[in-house]
């Protein structure tokens, strides 16, 4: 018999094994590599970006279950959008989702991705993430708590490894309903512009 | 200090709010020199902030410059009134460098345009094409209401005042009734006793 964290981690990962519909064995030991290797873009936009570092580090240790950061957009498999997102965050989430190969899932936490949360009547903040951009899991909470967290990493493993878990696809087959959906608030120029004014003002810092 | 501010900027609106925390308001021609003035003469040399408020009623802005000494043990604040409408503030970003990014944000949330200022861009809202936020003819929640989507309600979801009234009913009758089989009850009782007796 198991005991502390042993029998937690085969809680977690109780039905992550079970027999599933795929296509094929290919399929089903891709699944199983990407659901065991997900790799977190170290980004995070609100209030929920403060729950993140536990999660990671020795306390909730997500890599035991094979979750780690990653520094770059193009390296990782997850983005978290952990909180708000005021318009501002909304033109760098995209350019970073978007610079992400596949495939890639996106987290969001909090409620304020799911319904606006506090930020309801903000006149700067989306209410609805899945406008915007596509959501394999929403983890609710305000802020959600790092086992919430991990609750939400397994709930999205067992999706990949049961070959659900495929938002990206839904970003390119609905490309223009999003792309339509981003234009209404942030007008036809959705992409930040690479230019920081701050360095090139006045001679530099 | 005072009389002399008094005389020389022809205002009388000076208020000691306490031992380190004087507010005057002049006219908005005399607003620069008075800075100066407070700064050469009284040691205010640091520009602490710029704010803005808006009277709408009144139609017009109070701009406040608040001037710290170096040694940080008083505040001095600068009030002046200015037209709401496509308001003109000469930029004191020559002067005190920090000015220029307090007046950017009050250029993007007011619409004051700081004649003088070289990076007056918007500095958290870009793209912003409506009406500048902070004015108070912008209404928040029809912005909103406009602009953006909200998710739907859950369909269970239920109004909680009318469910409460709906459930404090179903006690309520619950209870009458339960009080009214219990008084017949004990007349039955009182009759079977009766029947008996006879």
């Amino acid at each position: 018999m198991e005991t502390g964290f042993l029998q937690e981690q085969r809680t977690l990962e109780g039905d992550l094994n079970s027999k599933t519909s795929h296509k094929n064995s290919v399929d089903y030991l891709m699944n199983w590599f990407r659901s065991r290797s997900i790799f977190v873009l170290a980004y995070g936009t609100g209030c929920g970006a403060i729950e993140m570092p536990p999660t990671f580090t020795s306390r909730y240790d997500a890599e035991r279950l094979g979750i780690r950061g990653a520094a770059t957009p193009r390296q990782a498999d997850v983005i978290i959008v952990s909180g708000y997102c005021s318009y501002k965050t909304l033109r760098r989430i995209i350019r970073t989702y978007e610079q992400m190969s596949n495939p890639k899932y996106l987290l969001a936490l909090g409620s304020c991705t799911i319904n606006g949360g506090m930020y309801w009547d903000s006149y700067n903040t989306i209410k609805k993430l899945e406008d915007y951009l596509p959501v394999d899991m929403y983890v609710s909470g305000c802020m959600p708590r790092p086992e919430s967290i991990l609750e939400g990493f397994i709930a999205l493993q067992k999706d990949i490894s049961n070959g659900k878990a495929s938002s990206w696809q839904k970003y390119e087959d609905n490309y223009e309903f999003y792309r339509k959906n981003q234009e209404a608030v942030l007008g036809k120029t959705v992409e930040p512009s690479y230019e920081a004014d701050w360095y090139l003002y006045d001679g530099g810092l | 200090m005072f009389n002399e501010i008094k005389n020389q900027f022809a205002t009388n609106d000076v208020i000691i709010k306490r031992d380190d925390l004087y507010k005057v308001s002049v006219n908005y021609e005399r607003v620069f020199s008075l800075i100066d003035f407070v700064g050469d003469s009284y040691n205010y040399k640091t520009l602490n902030a710029i704010t803005c408020t808006d009277w709408i009623e009144d139609n017009h802005f109070a701009i406040t410059y608040m001037l710290t000494t170096i040694d940080r043990r008083s505040t001095f604040m600068i009030q002046t009134m200015v037209s709401r409408e496509n308001t003109k503030i000469k930029s004191l970003s020559q002067k005190f460098k920090q000015a220029e990014i307090m007046e950017r944000d009050l250029a993007e949330m007011y619409g004051i345009d700081f004649v003088g200022n070289k990076n007056l861009k918007e500095l958290s809202l870009e793209n912003w094409v409506h009406t500048p936020p902070l004015r108070r003819e912008f209404d928040t929640l029809e912005f909103v209401n406009n602009h953006l989507t909200f998710r739907e309600g859950r369909d269970d979801n239920v109004d909680t005042k009318v469910e409460a009234k709906r459930l404090r009913a179903i006690k309520k009758a619950e209870k009458e009734a339960l009080k009214k089989a219990k008084e017949e009850a004990e007349a039955k009782k009182i009759q079977e006793e009766n029947q008996d007796g006879k």
